[in-house]
């Protein structure tokens, strides 16, 4: 049909125009130190923590002005990483979003963030959601508090070694639902949730405390 | 509550007649709210002078799901983070995952997914009028756009077998080739969608009352849309002109002559109205993909991606292999990370998507729009009325399932 029906991958390369916003950012943050990186046509800049805010200020400046995204990825369990444990992710762009910018900042456990809301403020959501799901902790951030998890949720759900299924359930009338008697309920090995056959399953049943009369069940 | 409680009292200048600030909690259980969205709203009066959204009450940890399922698997999930247009959600992750792969979609999927993207997109902006209305005391256009949205999810459900959560699109293409009637039958929906439009417009977009409650309240500047990171149909009713279907062309996108609108008041009414002039764009889009469709594959030939065509697994020992290993394992994509910015009915949607060479992705960060388009309804609503802040909230449309995914 068109040069469409031949195209192989659906989104046209990344090219850095001359002259363009993307271009004299690069050249900006180069003096700051950055290190570019470069994947299937989409532009990294791995910069210190130091100079983040400077550095996102020139990228604004240059004509990066727009903040999509702060993403966040914890390398902990990632093969062959030798670099620090997490890193943030600013992705930035131009007004006609054709120049993107993925600015990294890498971070060890216990390294804070500068913020980013003197730059953007709508970075405020974005980063309260990276400090609630992988526990980076943004200086400056004028209002850091948990977005997403509920207030009595301990740990950073999206770190890797947050455990998986493994938290206690909490019932409202105080009963704990343990999650490997659980399990052990529903093989019919265990009487399951405080000891009524079929454990939550019952629902408002077991709740009511009207047990099925069963030989052997404690 | 964690917000800070404003000043308790405010003395008038005269007499002895003194005003208290009041704190009120809108949601999260509330109609108008479009999900369980929770609002702490100060008033003096009836006018707001601090709004602080509280969200999370749907979070459902999506992201972290995905790293616990192999890369085909995880279009069941992609779909129910925003259920208004969840076909813009799975083509976003299926772009991302193709990207990875250097996949090489057929163009009848692309079409395909192109259509079935803006027929979604008009759906959602149906749901966006149905209920926005609503919430400004208009009953009956609510039935009126749920009668076309039905139209919509019956085709939907003809392809997907599901009138939510469709699921349909794979990485590499699509799931099956569309059934049979399926190009009438979106035919037939276009040739009866105009008079709709036709029917809407006199209805509600000339409205005395629609425009004296919209035009000029809740006004978001460009400078301030930039600022809160606002993306979107509300950012274009600002006055900046950014729609990804144009600026990175995806999934054929090139192919059609459309127009974006763009609105400089800023205001509801151009939130609205923006919405409205998608919907004919949207349809314009549907009819030339649908023009340009022509019969062929909607699978990705590569055997590392797509499941081997069913007749041949019964005399080749190797599709039998194939088939085994993408069932069992999936695919292994290469070492590295992605993004492909997507125009959804709500702004810019992307996954990120970072793949350490395994069969499940190390890690999926999806930017949903309507977490950062929520922001804007902080600064759009302070100063303004309480019933203003009502259908303020409807004009940038939240998805809460998109919110907290």
């Amino acid at each position: 049909m068109t040069a469409a029906a031949d195209a192989a991958v659906p989104t046209p390369e990344l090219a850095v125009l001359r002259g363009g916003p993307l271009e004299r950012a690069l050249a900006r943050l180069s003096e700051l130190g950055g290190r570019t990186s470069e994947f299937k046509g989409m532009l990294s800049m791995t910069l210190d923590r130091g100079v983040l805010v400077e550095a996102l200020t020139a990228a604004k400046e240059a004509g990066l002005v727009m903040l999509t995204d702060v993403a966040t990825v914890d390398y902990l369990t990632y093969p062959g990483h030798r670099g620090k444990r997490f890193v943030v992710i600013y992705n930035i762009h131009d007004l006609t979003g054709r120049e993107r910018l993925f600015v990294r900042v890498e971070l060890d456990e216990g390294e804070t963030c500068p913020t980013a809301t003197g730059v953007w403020r709508g970075a405020d959501f974005l980063e309260r959601e990276a400090y609630d799901m992988m526990g980076i902790v943004f200086e400056g951030h004028p209002n850091l508090r948990k977005l997403l998890t509920p207030e009595d949720l301990e740990g950073h759900p999206h770190r890797k070694d947050f455990p998986i299924g493994e938290s206690p359930t909490l019932f409202n009338d105080g009963r704990f639902l343990d999650p490997a008697t659980f399990r052990a309920g529903l093989m019919g090995k265990d009487a399951g949730l405080t000891g009524w056959k079929g454990g939550a399953r019952d629902g408002v049943r077991s709740v009511q405390g009207t047990l099925p009369e069963e030989g052997g069940e404690s | 509550m964690t917000t800070k409680a404003p000043p308790r009292q405010q003395e008038h200048a005269e007499g002895s007649f003194s005003t208290e600030y009041m704190r009120i909690n809108v949601g999260p259980q509330h109609p108008s709210t479009h999900g369980v969205l929770r609002l702490v709203v100060d008033l003096d009066g009836e006018q707001i002078i601090s709004l602080k959204p509280q969200i999370g009450y749907l979070h459902t940890g999506f992201e972290k799901t995905f790293e616990h399922r192999t890369y085909q698997q995880g279009v069941t999930y992609s779909n129910r983070m925003d259920y208004l247009h969840g076909f813009g959600h799975d083509l976003a992750y299926v772009l991302a995952v193709e990207k990875l792969m250097d996949s090489r979609v057929p163009i009848r999927a692309q079409r395909v997914r192109v259509i079935l993207n803006e027929l979604n997109r008009i759906a959602s902006h149906l749901i966006f009028f149905g209920t926005g209305l609503l919430d400004m005391g208009a009953l009956t256009p609510f039935f009126y756009t749920q009668r076309e949205r039905e139209k919509i999810l019956d085709i939907f459900e003809m392809v997907s077998g599901v009138r939510m959560n469709y699921g349909y699109f794979r990485v590499g293409g699509l799931y099956q080739d569309t059934p049979e009637g399926f190009e009438e039958a979106v035919q037939a929906w276009y040739d009866d969608f105009w008079p709709h439009l036709e029917q809407y417009r006199t209805l509600w977009v000339g409205n005395d009352i629609v425009l004296a409650r919209t035009q000029g309240v809740a006004v978001v500047s460009p400078e301030m849309a930039i600022d809160y990171a606002l993306t979107g149909p509300s950012l274009r009713a600002s006055g900046v002109n950014l729609d990804f279907r144009k600026a990175q062309p995806y999934s054929s996108y090139e192919d059609y002559s459309f127009d974006v609108p763009v609105y400089q008041e800023g205001d509801l009414w151009a939130r609205m109205m923006i919405r409205f002039d998608e919907m004919v764009e949207a349809a314009r889009i549907v009819k030339q993909a649908l023009d340009l469709l022509e019969p062929g594959p909607v699978k990705d030939p590569d055997r590392r991606i797509s499941l081997p065509p069913r007749h041949e697994l019964e005399n080749s020992m190797e599709a039998v292999i194939f088939h085994f290993k993408l069932v069992t394992e999936g695919f292994h994509p290469p070492k590295g990370e992605v993004y492909v910015p997507t125009e959804s009915a709500r702004g810019e949607l992307g996954y990120y998507i970072v793949s350490d060479g395994g069969s499940m992705p190390y890690r999926v960060k999806v930017h949903a729009p309507s977490l950062a388009n929520l922001q804007s309804l902080e600064p759009s609503s302070i100063g303004g009325l309480f019933a203003d802040m009502v259908i303020n909230i409807a004009s940038f449309d939240p998805v809460l399932g998109d919110v907290d995914k």
